[in-house]
């Protein structure tokens, strides 16, 4: 027979396992690792886009008279050869001389198309290599080539010289922006993750304590939902504004060379960034918590807000993945995406402002965002109105009378 | 005609299969106490919600304060909902202050008419105390007094004794007259009669999702006939078979209902056969028993009765 203690945990535990169970949120809870798996490919590429952005932009150039250029190409084939995949150099890209090779060589540093590692010019025998700091080894790999070109088309000792001048650049680096718009997106995730999830709770707590019904005769369901979204937004905002002035003063506190990395991170819209920045924080976290605040309210104990946590994080990284990947890309077809669906928008857009320096899109983005926010709301209110408070017919025959 | 703080027609209301309303309509006359009265799951709640506009009905057409869209006339409007709610956190005068503005009225006059409708409740004490420190009953009162602090043209409210004992049903009683005095008409729904009985000056009962009877609480009490108790000077069982055929001992007395002829035939004869009368009582029964008799019916007969 079953001792006595173990039939009564057990009946408490028939009873938790079905009041779990026998829930939609439970079917939510148990699918979210589907979306997770669905939009987890997209956030491990952005994840390793992101990190490779730099790398995978850059370029090595060689300047060289049209006549060598098969030359290069076929020297440059046979090198590669010796890379591994995780040590392979930036791609070579060939370029014709023009009346002054020397300038045309630096000017390519502050090119906006291309990021170049190391550019070579002259002749093959003597040639200058020019290379930015940290990309020796694309110096190196230039003068390789150079000796490995001429030894093909003369003799097998043919010597060359290379000279070697390390460049200082002027403006900030493609994959520089693209570190900024990364760092941005990650930013505005990290704190709206850390923040809008509060949302979640907030109408289950005017259930539970049932001053919803008041709430709900006096004032629209509307003004409801977003006085908690502002509310929820308030204390953010103390968040954000404690932690963002103990941030902006660290650069004080580190040695200098650390600061100096911070302020490395340019973009591309100039001095309005941090604007954007935190604009799009405020969105980021409007939209995100009204949806939140929305599918809480729909949850009836405490039990399903639990559950609901799972799904609405993975939720956030899938919005996260697809901006980050946009941060990494910013003219792929998902960059585009991440820029209009609502919720991965702020992120991508701020990613945006770093990458590319037009204003009118972000006018256009807070709009859209702003439309979005009273857009879940409504919906968030006519599903609580339907749902919990019971109103609304069950056929269309609605405000007939009205 | 009298104008009318509340009138409704047809209302019904579906609860997936249930029809938890099933047209009904209301008339509340402008200044007067007003009682819905019904048994537990009645529909009382839900047409309170739909008059007040909280839920949409399903079919029928209401007017609030002279509105066909209730909400736009919520800031005249308060609101004690069944279910009591306040948030524990919040002080008495705080909690007060912010019923009055959801319904529009400023923040500072909310605080300072707060202090005074505690002072007046006997609840002064607990003006800074927060709402879980409260007893039941006292967070009840607090929420009745934010349900007035704005001083509404209509107030709805639902149950409101319930859980209250009989000191500060007393006081409810005191407050909801204060309003009508002040102009404000009163809605409220009840199941227990003793205070529909004292307060209203209308009622409605409403039973199975249906008006089953709209008038005064005489009027409800006047469908029943009277009832007597009468106490014999010198008792003898011979006596029953003088007495109506209802006739029950009790005691020393009998009660019986009036005959339909009236009683002076039958206390003559009493007096005849030398049975004297050393009491004698004749009332109209309570608005308990009419309401039995009105909510007992709707199992019989389907028809709403009226008498206006």
């Amino acid at each position: 027979m079953m001792p006595r203690f173990l039939r009564q945990a057990l009946t408490i535990a028939r009873r938790d396992l079905t009041a779990t169970v026998m829930t939609p949120t439970f079917l939510l809870f148990l699918l979210s690792p589907l979306l997770m798996i669905g939009f987890g490919v997209i956030g491990g590429l952005s994840g390793q886009a992101a990190s490779s952005a730099g790398e995978a932009r850059q370029q090595i150039v060689a300047i060289a008279p049209p006549g060598q250029h098969d030359a290069l190409r076929t020297a440059d084939r046979e090198l590669r050869s010796v890379f591994t995949r995780d040590s392979a150099r930036p791609g070579l890209r060939l370029e014709k001389p023009e009346a002054e090779p020397a300038r045309q060589a630096r000017t390519l540093f502050d090119s906006d198309t291309i990021e170049a590692a190391a550019v070579l010019y002259g002749p093959l025998d003597h040639p200058t290599v020019l290379r930015s700091a940290g990309a020796e080894a694309e110096g190196r790999y230039l003068a390789a080539l150079a000796v490995q070109t001429l030894r093909a088309e003369h003799a097998p000792g043919t010597r060359s010289t290379p000279r070697f001048e390390t460049v200082i650049r002027d403006a900030p680096t493609v994959s520089g922006r693209g570190q900024a718009a990364y760092f941005s997106t990650f930013a505005i995730f990290l704190v709206t993750l850390m923040l809008s999830g509060q949302a979640v709770g907030a109408m289950a707590e005017e259930r539970s304590n049932k001053v919803i019904e008041i709430l709900a005769a006096a004032v629209p369901l509307e003004s409801v939902f977003f006085g908690k979204l502002l509310g929820a937004f308030g204390s953010a905002l103390l968040f954000v504004a404690f932690w963002g002035t103990l941030i902006a003063n660290l650069p004080r506190l580190l040695p200098g060379d650390a600061a100096g990395v911070l302020s490395s991170l340019s973009v591309a819209v100039g001095p309005i960034f941090p604007l954007l920045l935190i604009g799009y924080f405020v969105m980021a976290y409007l939209l995100q918590s009204a949806v939140f605040l929305g599918v809480g309210a729909l949850a009836s104990t405490q039990r399903e807000i639990q559950m609901l946590s799972l799904p609405i994080t993975i939720f956030q990284f899938a919005m996260f993945g697809m901006a980050s990947y946009a941060a990494g890309n910013p003219e792929s077809w998902v960059a585009i995406a991440a820029e209009i669906v609502p919720f991965s928008s702020p992120m991508a857009m701020a990613a945006r402002a770093a990458n590319a320096p037009d204003l009118w899109p972000h006018a256009l983005a807070f709009a859209w965002h702003a439309l979005w926010v009273a857009i879940t709301l409504t919906i968030a209110a006519r599903l609580f109105r339907r749902g919990v408070l019971k109103s609304g017919s069950p056929k269309r025959t609605k405000r007939a009378a009205a | 005609m009298q104008e009318l703080a509340v009138s409704a027609s047809g209302l019904v209301k579906r609860f997936g299969e249930r029809r938890a309303v099933d047209g009904v309509g209301i008339a509340v006359p402008k200044g007067l106490i007003y009682g819905v009265l019904g048994p537990n799951g009645a529909g009382k709640t839900t047409t309170l919600r739909m008059l007040l506009g909280i839920i949409e009905p399903d079919e029928g057409e209401r007017t609030l304060l002279g509105s066909r869209h209730p909400r736009d006339m919520s800031d005249h409007v308060g609101y004690l909902p069944e279910e009591r709610g306040l948030y524990p956190n919040m002080k008495c005068r705080e909690a007060i202050a912010f019923m009055g503005a959801l319904r529009g009225l400023p923040w500072a006059t909310g605080r300072k008419r707060a202090g005074e409708l505690l002072e007046g409740a006997g609840l002064g004490h607990a003006a800074d105390d927060k709402i879980r420190k409260l007893s039941k009953g006292m967070a009840q009162l607090v929420q009745l007094l934010g349900s007035v602090v704005h001083e509404p043209e209509l107030l709805v409210l639902d149950e409101p004794f319930s859980g209250l004992d009989p000191v500060n049903q007393e006081r409810l009683e005191l407050l909801i007259r204060g309003q009508r005095d002040r102009g404000a008409t009163i809605l409220f729904s009840t199941h227990v009669m003793a205070h529909a009985e004292r307060l209203c000056e209308r009622i409605s009962v409403i039973a199975g999702g249906r008006v089953r009877f709209e008038g005064t609480v005489d009027d409800a009490r006047a469908l029943l006939p009277l009832r007597a108790r009468y106490t014999p000077h010198h008792d003898a069982d011979a006596i029953a078979a003088m007495l109506p055929a209802d006739a029950v001992r009790e005691g020393g007395s009998w009660r019986f209902t009036v005959p339909d002829g009236g009683i002076e035939a039958l206390l003559v004869r009493l007096i005849d056969a030398g049975h004297g009368i050393s009491g004698l009582s004749i009332e109209r029964p309570g608005l308990h028993d009419a309401f039995v008799r009105i909510v007992g019916a709707e199992a019989l007969a389907d028809q709403p009765e009226t008498i206006a």
